[in-house]
Protein backbone atom coordinates (compact mmCIF):
# COMPACT_ATOMS: atom_id res chain seq x y z
CA UNK A 1 0.00 0.00 0.00
CA UNK A 2 1.79 3.22 -0.56
CA UNK A 3 0.42 6.28 1.17
CA UNK A 4 0.90 9.86 0.21
CA UNK A 5 0.38 12.98 2.07
CA UNK A 6 0.31 15.94 0.10
CA UNK A 7 1.36 19.41 1.86
CA UNK A 8 3.83 22.04 1.57
CA UNK A 9 5.31 20.82 4.98
CA UNK A 10 3.35 23.06 7.28
CA UNK A 11 1.48 21.62 11.15
CA UNK A 12 -1.34 20.47 9.71
CA UNK A 13 0.21 18.26 7.00
CA UNK A 14 2.57 16.63 9.62
CA UNK A 15 0.01 16.06 12.14
CA UNK A 16 -1.97 14.17 9.19
CA UNK A 17 1.34 11.90 8.42
CA UNK A 18 1.24 11.35 11.79
CA UNK A 19 -1.95 10.65 12.03
CA UNK A 20 -1.85 8.13 9.43
CA UNK A 21 1.29 6.42 10.76
CA UNK A 22 -0.66 5.88 14.00
CA UNK A 23 -3.79 4.28 12.12
CA UNK A 24 -1.58 2.35 10.00
CA UNK A 25 0.10 0.81 12.98
CA UNK A 26 -2.74 0.57 14.55
CA UNK A 27 -3.96 -1.80 12.08
CA UNK A 28 -0.61 -3.60 11.19
CA UNK A 29 -0.55 -2.35 7.70
CA UNK A 30 2.66 -2.35 6.46
CA UNK A 31 2.70 0.62 3.72
CA UNK A 32 5.00 2.93 2.36
CA UNK A 33 4.88 6.41 3.04
CA UNK A 34 5.60 9.64 1.12
CA UNK A 35 5.05 13.16 2.24
CA UNK A 36 5.16 14.97 -1.12
CA UNK A 37 5.32 19.04 -0.47
CA UNK A 38 6.37 20.30 -4.21
CA UNK A 39 3.69 22.39 -4.90
CA UNK A 40 3.80 20.85 -8.91
CA UNK A 41 3.08 17.01 -7.97
CA UNK A 42 0.04 18.24 -6.18
CA UNK A 43 -1.44 19.74 -9.64
CA UNK A 44 -1.82 15.88 -10.77
CA UNK A 45 -4.29 14.95 -8.09
CA UNK A 46 -7.82 16.87 -8.47
CA UNK A 47 -7.56 18.36 -5.12
CA UNK A 48 -6.85 22.18 -4.05
CA UNK A 49 -6.82 22.69 -0.91
CA UNK A 50 -3.98 20.89 1.66
CA UNK A 51 -3.45 19.04 3.28
CA UNK A 52 -4.93 15.88 1.53
CA UNK A 53 -4.38 12.23 2.17
CA UNK A 54 -4.12 9.55 -1.51
CA UNK A 55 -4.22 6.20 -0.73
CA UNK A 56 -3.09 4.31 -3.50
CA UNK A 57 -3.11 6.72 -5.86
CA UNK A 58 -6.73 7.71 -4.70
CA UNK A 59 -7.90 10.68 -3.00
CA UNK A 60 -9.55 10.36 0.52
CA UNK A 61 -9.75 13.26 1.66
CA UNK A 62 -8.30 17.20 1.31
CA UNK A 63 -8.12 20.37 3.06
CA UNK A 64 -8.82 19.30 6.39
CA UNK A 65 -7.48 16.55 8.92
CA UNK A 66 -10.00 13.59 9.45
CA UNK A 67 -10.03 11.76 12.89
CA UNK A 68 -8.23 8.83 13.27
CA UNK A 69 -11.18 6.05 12.66
CA UNK A 70 -12.03 7.82 9.60
CA UNK A 71 -8.73 7.10 8.25
CA UNK A 72 -8.09 3.31 9.53
CA UNK A 73 -11.97 2.86 7.63
CA UNK A 74 -9.95 3.94 4.09
CA UNK A 75 -6.63 2.15 5.19
CA UNK A 76 -8.72 -1.29 5.79
CA UNK A 77 -10.16 -1.41 2.59
CA UNK B 1 25.27 53.28 29.29
CA UNK B 2 22.13 56.01 29.14
CA UNK B 3 20.94 55.54 25.43
CA UNK B 4 21.16 52.03 26.33
CA UNK B 5 18.84 52.04 29.31
CA UNK B 6 16.60 54.53 27.19
CA UNK B 7 16.61 52.21 24.63
CA UNK B 8 15.42 48.94 26.94
CA UNK B 9 13.06 51.24 28.27
CA UNK B 10 11.45 52.31 25.25
CA UNK B 11 11.04 48.24 24.30
CA UNK B 12 9.94 47.41 27.43
CA UNK B 13 7.52 50.28 27.39
CA UNK B 14 5.97 49.10 24.07
CA UNK B 15 5.70 45.55 24.87
CA UNK B 16 3.89 46.35 28.25
CA UNK B 17 1.26 48.63 26.42
CA UNK B 18 1.27 46.27 23.54
CA UNK B 19 0.40 43.36 26.34
CA UNK B 20 -2.12 44.99 28.34
CA UNK B 21 -3.66 47.47 26.00
CA UNK B 22 -4.02 45.71 22.58
CA UNK B 23 -3.57 41.78 22.90
CA UNK B 24 -6.32 40.53 25.06
CA UNK B 25 -9.79 42.07 24.06
CA UNK B 26 -8.57 42.04 20.64
CA UNK B 27 -5.89 39.58 19.87
CA UNK B 28 -6.85 36.79 22.00
CA UNK B 29 -10.96 36.39 20.38
CA UNK B 30 -9.27 36.60 16.99
CA UNK B 31 -7.12 33.75 17.58
CA UNK B 32 -9.60 32.05 18.13
CA UNK B 33 -12.01 33.21 15.31
CA UNK B 34 -8.67 31.90 13.23
CA UNK B 35 -8.35 28.72 14.59
CA UNK B 36 -12.46 28.36 13.70
CA UNK B 37 -12.13 29.92 10.25
CA UNK B 38 -9.13 27.15 10.00
CA UNK B 39 -10.94 24.21 11.44
CA UNK B 40 -14.20 24.43 11.09
CA UNK B 41 -15.16 25.91 7.90
CA UNK B 42 -14.99 23.77 4.83
CA UNK B 43 -12.59 25.47 2.08
CA UNK B 44 -14.72 23.59 -0.34
CA UNK B 45 -17.32 25.87 0.57
CA UNK B 46 -15.94 28.45 -0.96
CA UNK B 47 -13.48 26.41 -3.57
CA UNK B 48 -16.70 25.49 -5.57
CA UNK B 49 -17.26 29.04 -6.99
CA UNK B 50 -13.79 28.96 -7.95
CA UNK B 51 -13.88 26.46 -10.77
CA UNK B 52 -12.87 27.24 -14.38
CA UNK B 53 -16.47 27.65 -15.44
CA UNK B 54 -17.13 30.42 -13.00
CA UNK B 55 -18.04 33.68 -13.99
CA UNK B 56 -15.94 36.40 -13.14
CA UNK B 57 -18.77 38.16 -10.83
CA UNK B 58 -18.58 35.53 -8.84
CA UNK B 59 -15.08 34.30 -8.78
CA UNK B 60 -13.43 37.68 -8.14
CA UNK B 61 -15.94 37.95 -4.87
CA UNK B 62 -14.97 34.00 -4.13
CA UNK B 63 -11.62 34.72 -4.35
CA UNK B 64 -11.49 37.85 -2.34
CA UNK B 65 -13.67 35.96 0.23
CA UNK B 66 -11.12 32.62 0.32
CA UNK B 67 -8.31 35.14 0.90
CA UNK B 68 -10.00 36.39 4.26
CA UNK B 69 -11.57 32.98 5.54
CA UNK B 70 -9.54 30.36 4.46
CA UNK B 71 -5.94 31.67 4.24
CA UNK B 72 -5.33 32.71 7.83
CA UNK B 73 -1.92 31.07 7.24
CA UNK B 74 0.99 30.92 4.53
CA UNK B 75 0.84 27.11 4.06
CA UNK B 76 -2.52 27.65 3.14
CA UNK B 77 -1.95 30.26 0.77
CA UNK B 78 0.75 28.99 -1.71
CA UNK B 79 -1.55 25.56 -3.08
CA UNK B 80 -4.60 27.65 -3.40
CA UNK B 81 -3.10 30.18 -5.53
CA UNK B 82 -1.19 27.54 -7.51
CA UNK B 83 -4.69 25.59 -7.92
CA UNK B 84 -6.67 28.72 -8.21
CA UNK B 85 -4.37 29.49 -11.22
CA UNK B 86 -3.79 26.48 -12.78
CA UNK B 87 -7.12 24.63 -12.44
CA UNK B 88 -9.90 26.72 -11.51
CA UNK B 89 -10.63 30.31 -12.49
CA UNK B 90 -7.39 31.22 -13.93
CA UNK B 91 -4.58 34.02 -13.30
CA UNK B 92 -6.75 36.89 -12.00
CA UNK B 93 -9.37 35.32 -9.27
CA UNK B 94 -5.90 34.05 -8.00
CA UNK B 95 -4.27 37.20 -7.97
CA UNK B 96 -7.16 38.83 -6.44
CA UNK B 97 -6.84 35.90 -3.68
CA UNK B 98 -3.35 36.41 -3.03
CA UNK B 99 -3.50 39.97 -2.51
CA UNK B 100 -6.20 40.35 -0.21
CA UNK B 101 -5.09 37.68 1.83
CA UNK B 102 -2.54 38.93 4.12
CA UNK B 103 -4.30 42.44 4.47
CA UNK B 104 -8.13 41.04 5.14
CA UNK B 105 -7.69 38.06 7.91
CA UNK B 106 -9.01 38.13 11.24
CA UNK B 107 -6.29 38.67 12.52
CA UNK B 108 -4.29 41.33 10.75
CA UNK B 109 -7.98 43.35 10.86
CA UNK B 110 -8.88 43.62 14.43
CA UNK B 111 -5.41 44.26 14.85
CA UNK B 112 -4.92 47.30 12.97
CA UNK B 113 -8.30 48.20 14.12
CA UNK B 114 -7.59 48.39 17.41
CA UNK B 115 -3.92 49.22 16.95
CA UNK B 116 -3.98 52.38 14.82
CA UNK B 117 -7.66 52.95 14.61
CA UNK B 118 -11.14 51.76 12.95
CA UNK B 119 -10.92 53.76 9.95
CA UNK B 120 -7.34 52.62 9.36
CA UNK B 121 -9.21 49.08 9.62
CA UNK B 122 -12.25 49.97 7.27
CA UNK B 123 -9.72 51.74 4.63
CA UNK B 124 -7.41 49.04 4.94
CA UNK B 125 -9.83 46.30 3.93
CA UNK B 126 -12.15 48.46 1.22
CA UNK B 127 -8.83 49.45 -0.46
CA UNK B 128 -7.34 46.27 -0.34
CA UNK B 129 -10.74 44.85 -1.52
CA UNK B 130 -11.44 47.40 -4.81
CA UNK B 131 -7.77 47.55 -6.17
CA UNK B 132 -7.06 43.38 -5.41
CA UNK B 133 -10.18 42.68 -7.27
CA UNK B 134 -8.81 45.48 -10.40
CA UNK B 135 -5.22 44.11 -10.17
CA UNK B 136 -6.50 40.59 -10.86
CA UNK B 137 -8.54 42.05 -13.90
CA UNK B 138 -5.44 43.50 -15.22
CA UNK B 139 -3.45 40.70 -14.84
CA UNK B 140 -6.22 38.46 -16.55
CA UNK B 141 -6.12 41.40 -19.37
CA UNK B 142 -2.48 42.04 -19.73
CA UNK B 143 -1.84 37.75 -19.91
CA UNK B 144 -4.94 37.01 -21.66
CA UNK B 145 -3.36 34.97 -24.14
CA UNK B 146 -1.42 32.37 -22.43
CA UNK B 147 -4.69 32.01 -19.96
CA UNK B 148 -6.39 29.46 -22.10
CA UNK B 149 -4.13 26.94 -21.70
CA UNK B 150 -4.89 26.00 -18.57
CA UNK B 151 -5.59 22.51 -17.50
CA UNK B 152 -9.37 22.82 -16.79
CA UNK B 153 -10.37 20.91 -14.04
CA UNK B 154 -14.17 20.93 -13.22
CA UNK B 155 -14.55 17.87 -11.26
CA UNK B 156 -12.62 18.89 -8.38
CA UNK B 157 -14.66 22.30 -8.13
CA UNK B 158 -17.43 20.35 -8.39
CA UNK B 159 -18.98 18.76 -4.95
CA UNK B 160 -18.57 20.55 -1.82
CA UNK B 161 -20.61 20.72 1.20
CA UNK B 162 -21.60 24.52 2.43
CA UNK B 163 -20.35 26.07 6.13
CA UNK B 164 -23.19 24.94 8.33
CA UNK B 165 -25.68 26.96 9.98
CA UNK B 166 -24.11 25.80 13.69
CA UNK B 167 -20.71 26.86 12.41
CA UNK B 168 -21.85 30.41 11.15
CA UNK B 169 -23.65 31.32 14.54
CA UNK B 170 -20.50 30.07 16.44
CA UNK B 171 -18.49 31.90 13.96
CA UNK B 172 -20.56 34.96 14.70
CA UNK B 173 -21.00 34.86 18.38
CA UNK B 174 -16.69 34.82 18.76
CA UNK B 175 -17.36 38.15 16.16
CA UNK B 176 -19.76 39.56 18.90
CA UNK B 177 -17.01 38.67 21.34
CA UNK B 178 -14.40 40.25 19.15
CA UNK B 179 -16.41 43.38 18.85
CA UNK B 180 -17.67 43.86 21.97
CA UNK B 181 -14.58 43.78 23.77
CA UNK B 182 -12.78 45.94 21.13
CA UNK B 183 -15.35 48.91 20.12
CA UNK B 184 -15.45 52.34 21.53
CA UNK B 185 -19.11 52.98 22.08
CA UNK B 186 -21.26 54.70 24.71
CA UNK B 187 -23.18 52.36 25.72
CA UNK B 188 -20.32 49.54 26.44
CA UNK B 189 -18.28 52.35 28.42
CA UNK B 190 -21.23 52.97 30.89
CA UNK B 191 -20.49 51.65 34.33
CA UNK B 192 -23.42 48.87 35.36
CA UNK B 193 -21.89 49.07 39.34
CA UNK B 194 -18.71 50.03 40.81
CA UNK B 195 -17.03 49.25 43.87
CA UNK B 196 -14.14 50.00 45.77
CA UNK B 197 -11.45 47.54 47.93
CA UNK B 198 -9.27 49.57 49.90
CA UNK B 199 -5.75 48.53 50.02
CA UNK B 200 -3.41 51.55 50.99
CA UNK B 201 -0.75 49.29 48.86
CA UNK B 202 -2.51 50.02 45.78
CA UNK B 203 -0.83 53.85 44.95
CA UNK B 204 2.70 52.12 45.90
CA UNK B 205 2.50 49.62 43.52
CA UNK B 206 0.88 52.12 41.00
CA UNK B 207 4.09 54.15 41.18
CA UNK B 208 6.64 51.31 41.15
CA UNK B 209 5.09 50.49 37.59
CA UNK B 210 5.71 54.24 36.65
CA UNK B 211 9.19 53.86 37.67
CA UNK B 212 9.77 50.90 35.57
CA UNK B 213 7.39 51.92 32.40
CA UNK B 214 6.99 55.85 32.35
CA UNK B 215 4.35 57.32 30.90
CA UNK B 216 5.51 59.84 27.77
CA UNK B 217 2.99 61.42 25.89
CA UNK B 218 5.70 62.85 23.94
CA UNK B 219 6.88 59.87 22.36
CA UNK B 220 2.88 58.29 22.87
CA UNK B 221 4.46 55.54 25.55
CA UNK B 222 1.34 54.70 27.60
CA UNK B 223 3.19 53.25 30.41
CA UNK B 224 1.81 50.34 32.60
CA UNK B 225 -1.25 50.54 34.63
CA UNK B 226 -2.08 48.08 37.93
CA UNK B 227 -4.98 46.49 35.91
CA UNK B 228 -2.25 46.22 32.88
CA UNK B 229 0.56 44.36 34.85
CA UNK B 230 -2.30 41.83 36.43
CA UNK B 231 -3.35 40.90 32.94
CA UNK B 232 0.24 40.56 31.89
CA UNK B 233 0.58 38.21 34.53
CA UNK B 234 -2.90 36.23 33.82
CA UNK B 235 -1.29 35.76 30.09
CA UNK B 236 1.99 34.42 31.12
CA UNK B 237 0.16 31.61 33.13
CA UNK B 238 -2.49 31.36 30.48
CA UNK B 239 0.35 30.42 28.28
CA UNK B 240 1.72 27.90 30.82
CA UNK B 241 -1.20 25.78 30.84
CA UNK B 242 -1.98 26.37 27.21
CA UNK B 243 1.10 24.49 26.52
CA UNK B 244 -0.26 21.38 27.60
CA UNK B 245 -4.11 22.41 27.95
CA UNK B 246 -4.69 23.47 23.98
CA UNK B 247 -0.88 22.30 22.34
CA UNK B 248 -1.97 18.44 23.91
CA UNK B 249 -5.61 18.59 23.01
CA UNK B 250 -5.88 16.81 19.81
CA UNK B 251 -5.10 13.53 22.06
CA UNK B 252 -8.24 14.54 24.30
CA UNK B 253 -9.33 17.21 26.63
CA UNK B 254 -7.58 17.12 29.58
CA UNK B 255 -7.90 18.98 32.70
CA UNK B 256 -5.68 22.03 31.33
CA UNK B 257 -8.02 22.58 28.74
CA UNK B 258 -10.72 23.50 30.50
CA UNK B 259 -8.34 25.12 33.17
CA UNK B 260 -6.91 27.18 30.24
CA UNK B 261 -10.53 28.10 28.30
CA UNK B 262 -11.85 29.09 32.18
CA UNK B 263 -8.32 31.20 32.60
CA UNK B 264 -8.52 32.99 29.17
CA UNK B 265 -12.72 33.85 30.04
CA UNK B 266 -11.94 34.87 33.10
CA UNK B 267 -9.07 37.42 31.99
CA UNK B 268 -11.05 38.73 29.17
CA UNK B 269 -13.65 39.89 31.81
CA UNK B 270 -11.24 40.85 33.85
CA UNK B 271 -9.69 43.47 31.00
CA UNK B 272 -13.07 44.63 30.11
CA UNK B 273 -13.56 45.98 34.00
CA UNK B 274 -12.50 49.62 34.71
CA UNK B 275 -10.01 50.02 37.61
CA UNK B 276 -8.33 52.77 38.82
CA UNK B 277 -6.27 53.37 41.54
CA UNK B 278 -7.23 55.49 44.14
CA UNK B 279 -5.40 57.62 47.33
CA UNK B 280 -7.20 54.94 49.28
CA UNK B 281 -7.12 51.67 47.58
CA UNK B 282 -8.96 50.46 43.97
CA UNK B 283 -12.03 50.88 42.55
CA UNK B 284 -13.47 48.24 40.35
CA UNK B 285 -16.19 49.25 37.97
CA UNK B 286 -18.23 46.68 36.25
CA UNK B 287 -18.84 48.34 32.41
CA UNK B 288 -21.42 47.62 29.49
CA UNK B 289 -18.53 46.14 27.94
CA UNK B 290 -17.62 43.41 30.99
CA UNK B 291 -21.42 42.39 31.03
CA UNK B 292 -21.17 42.10 26.74
CA UNK B 293 -18.12 40.44 27.08
CA UNK B 294 -19.56 37.52 30.15
CA UNK B 295 -22.56 36.91 27.74
CA UNK B 296 -21.11 36.18 24.51
CA UNK B 297 -18.51 34.09 26.23
CA UNK B 298 -21.37 32.34 27.85
CA UNK B 299 -23.59 32.03 24.85
CA UNK B 300 -20.33 29.92 23.39
CA UNK B 301 -20.37 27.32 25.75
CA UNK B 302 -24.16 25.62 24.96
CA UNK B 303 -22.90 25.77 21.16
CA UNK B 304 -19.54 23.99 21.38
CA UNK B 305 -21.10 21.05 22.88
CA UNK B 306 -23.15 20.48 19.93
CA UNK B 307 -20.23 20.03 17.83
CA UNK B 308 -18.37 16.87 17.24
CA UNK B 309 -15.68 16.64 20.13
CA UNK B 310 -12.88 15.84 17.01
CA UNK B 311 -14.31 19.54 16.13
CA UNK B 312 -13.77 21.43 18.72
CA UNK B 313 -10.15 19.50 19.57
CA UNK B 314 -9.57 20.84 16.37
CA UNK B 315 -11.03 24.55 16.47
CA UNK B 316 -8.72 24.78 20.16
CA UNK B 317 -5.82 23.12 18.52
CA UNK B 318 -5.35 25.49 15.17
CA UNK B 319 -6.26 28.37 17.64
CA UNK B 320 -3.07 27.24 20.04
CA UNK B 321 -0.97 26.65 16.60
CA UNK B 322 -1.55 30.22 15.37
CA UNK B 323 -0.44 31.66 18.65
CA UNK B 324 2.41 29.85 18.73
CA UNK B 325 3.26 30.32 15.32
CA UNK B 326 2.79 34.37 15.08
CA UNK B 327 2.32 35.52 18.66
CA UNK B 328 6.56 35.20 20.14
CA UNK B 329 7.81 36.87 16.74
CA UNK B 330 4.88 39.54 17.06
CA UNK B 331 6.48 40.01 20.89
CA UNK B 332 10.16 40.38 19.58
CA UNK B 333 8.93 43.12 16.65
CA UNK B 334 6.95 45.19 19.24
CA UNK B 335 9.80 44.97 21.51
CA UNK B 336 12.16 46.00 19.14
CA UNK B 337 10.08 48.43 17.24
CA UNK B 338 9.99 50.37 21.08
CA UNK B 339 13.78 50.38 21.10
CA UNK B 340 14.43 51.71 17.41
CA UNK B 341 11.57 54.17 18.02
CA UNK B 342 13.80 56.23 20.57
CA UNK B 343 16.32 56.69 17.97
CA UNK B 344 14.23 57.71 14.47
CA UNK B 345 14.21 61.53 14.84
CA UNK B 346 10.84 62.75 14.00
CA UNK B 347 11.72 65.48 11.78
CA UNK B 348 13.23 62.79 9.48
CA UNK B 349 9.77 60.96 9.17
CA UNK B 350 7.97 64.15 8.80
CA UNK B 351 10.65 65.46 6.30
CA UNK B 352 9.71 62.21 4.26
CA UNK B 353 6.33 61.25 4.92
CA UNK B 354 4.74 63.93 6.62
CA UNK B 355 2.12 65.19 3.97
CA UNK B 356 -0.03 63.37 1.31
CA UNK B 357 2.19 63.02 -1.53
CA UNK B 358 2.93 61.01 -4.66
CA UNK B 359 6.82 61.07 -3.41
CA UNK B 360 5.28 60.21 0.23
CA UNK B 361 2.98 57.62 -0.51
CA UNK B 362 5.97 55.93 -2.74
CA UNK B 363 8.63 56.07 -0.10
CA UNK B 364 5.34 54.45 2.41
CA UNK B 365 5.30 51.22 -0.92
CA UNK B 366 9.79 51.04 -0.84
CA UNK B 367 9.92 51.22 2.85
CA UNK B 368 7.02 48.45 2.32
CA UNK B 369 9.06 46.08 -0.22
CA UNK B 370 12.06 46.12 1.35
CA UNK B 371 11.57 45.53 4.47
CA UNK B 372 10.50 42.02 5.54
CA UNK B 373 7.81 41.45 8.91
CA UNK B 374 6.37 38.82 10.14
CA UNK B 375 3.00 38.14 10.35
CA UNK B 376 1.65 41.39 11.95
CA UNK B 377 4.59 43.04 12.99
CA UNK B 378 3.83 45.60 10.29
CA UNK B 379 0.79 47.07 12.26
CA UNK B 380 3.37 48.09 15.43
CA UNK B 381 5.53 49.66 13.14
CA UNK B 382 2.77 51.82 11.20
CA UNK B 383 2.03 52.86 14.72
CA UNK B 384 5.23 53.93 15.43
CA UNK B 385 5.43 55.75 11.79
CA UNK B 386 2.13 57.36 13.42
CA UNK B 387 3.20 58.44 16.39
CA UNK B 388 6.12 60.19 14.86
CA UNK B 389 4.15 61.90 12.26
CA UNK B 390 3.94 60.24 9.13
CA UNK B 391 0.44 61.23 7.16
CA UNK B 392 -1.96 58.22 7.10
CA UNK B 393 -1.94 58.71 3.34
CA UNK B 394 1.47 57.03 2.96
CA UNK B 395 1.00 55.07 6.17
CA UNK B 396 -1.96 52.66 4.24
CA UNK B 397 0.51 53.06 1.32
CA UNK B 398 2.67 51.12 3.50
CA UNK B 399 0.40 48.78 5.08
CA UNK B 400 -0.82 47.98 1.60
CA UNK B 401 2.74 47.36 0.23
CA UNK B 402 4.60 45.25 3.30
CA UNK B 403 2.89 42.25 3.77
CA UNK B 404 1.56 42.00 -0.28
CA UNK B 405 5.37 42.04 -0.96
CA UNK B 406 8.40 40.70 0.16
CA UNK B 407 11.49 39.05 -1.26
CA UNK B 408 10.45 35.63 -0.23
CA UNK B 409 6.77 36.02 -1.80
CA UNK B 410 8.31 37.22 -5.20
CA UNK B 411 10.22 34.07 -5.33
CA UNK B 412 7.12 31.94 -4.47
CA UNK B 413 4.91 33.46 -7.20
CA UNK B 414 7.64 33.35 -10.23
CA UNK B 415 8.17 29.95 -9.50
CA UNK B 416 3.79 29.37 -9.92
CA UNK B 417 3.31 31.90 -12.23
CA UNK B 418 6.69 32.59 -14.05
CA UNK B 419 8.71 35.76 -13.89
CA UNK B 420 7.34 37.65 -16.52
CA UNK B 421 3.90 37.50 -14.35
CA UNK B 422 5.58 37.53 -10.93
CA UNK B 423 6.91 41.28 -11.84
CA UNK B 424 4.24 42.93 -13.49
CA UNK B 425 1.88 41.88 -10.22
CA UNK B 426 4.70 43.15 -7.87
CA UNK B 427 4.86 46.46 -10.24
CA UNK B 428 1.28 46.82 -10.00
CA UNK B 429 0.56 46.30 -6.18
CA UNK B 430 3.55 49.29 -5.77
CA UNK B 431 1.48 51.17 -8.36
CA UNK B 432 -1.79 50.37 -6.89
CA UNK B 433 -0.67 50.66 -3.18
CA UNK B 434 0.91 54.45 -3.77
CA UNK B 435 -3.16 54.83 -5.46
CA UNK B 436 -4.84 53.43 -2.14
CA UNK B 437 -2.39 55.99 0.07
CA UNK B 438 -3.00 58.94 -2.35
CA UNK B 439 -6.50 57.74 -1.76
CA UNK B 440 -6.77 57.67 2.22
CA UNK B 441 -4.73 60.93 2.24
CA UNK B 442 -7.16 62.71 -0.08
CA UNK B 443 -10.02 61.27 2.74
CA UNK B 444 -8.52 62.11 5.66
CA UNK B 445 -7.30 65.87 4.39
CA UNK B 446 -10.77 66.19 3.42
CA UNK B 447 -12.15 65.53 -0.07
CA UNK B 448 -15.43 63.40 0.15
CA UNK B 449 -15.34 59.39 0.92
CA UNK B 450 -18.22 59.66 -1.61
CA UNK B 451 -16.02 61.41 -4.49
CA UNK B 452 -13.22 58.85 -3.98
CA UNK B 453 -15.31 56.30 -3.58
CA UNK B 454 -17.08 56.80 -6.83
CA UNK B 455 -13.75 57.10 -8.83
CA UNK B 456 -12.15 54.27 -7.30
CA UNK B 457 -15.49 52.48 -7.98
CA UNK B 458 -15.04 54.07 -11.86
CA UNK B 459 -11.62 52.32 -12.14
CA UNK B 460 -12.79 49.04 -11.48
CA UNK B 461 -15.93 49.20 -13.15
CA UNK B 462 -13.73 50.00 -16.25
CA UNK B 463 -11.68 47.24 -15.84
CA UNK B 464 -14.19 45.00 -15.45
CA UNK B 465 -15.79 46.32 -18.71
CA UNK B 466 -12.39 45.95 -20.80
CA UNK B 467 -12.15 42.41 -19.22
CA UNK B 468 -15.47 41.40 -20.90
CA UNK B 469 -15.43 43.23 -24.12
CA UNK B 470 -11.71 41.24 -24.27
CA UNK B 471 -13.58 37.82 -23.41
CA UNK B 472 -16.57 38.33 -25.94
CA UNK B 473 -14.38 39.13 -28.43
CA UNK B 474 -12.15 35.90 -28.07
CA UNK B 475 -15.23 33.42 -27.87
CA UNK B 476 -16.45 34.58 -31.45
Amino acid sequence: MLIKILGPGCAKCNRLEQLTREAAAELGINADFEHVTQIEHFMAYPIITTPALVVDEQVKCSGRIPNKSEIMGWLKV
Amino acid sequence: MHWLMTSFQGGLASLASYLAAHVLLCLVPAFFIAGGLSALVPQQSIIRYLGPDAPKWMSYPAAAGAGSLLAVCSCTIQPLFAGIYKKGAGLGPAITFLFFAPAANILALSYTGVALGADFAIARILLALSFGIGIGMIMAVLFRESDVARLADTQTFATGEGISGRTLLFLGTLVALLIAGTLKLDFLKAIVLSTSIPWSGASGVQQLLDGAVPVNEGTGAEGLSLQGALLIGLLAVIGATAWRGLGKVDEGFNRLTFVTLGLVVATLVFAAMGVQVTPGGISLAVTGRTVAVIVTSLALLPQARRFDAWDVQQWLWETWRFVKMIFPLLIVGVFLVGVIRVFIQPEWVQAIAGANTVLANLAGVVFGVFMYFPTLVEVPIAKMFLSLGMHPGPLIAYLMADPELSLQSILITSAIIGKLRAWTYVGLVALFSTLAGLTYGAWFDGTSALTLGIAVAGLILLLTAMLHLIETHRRT
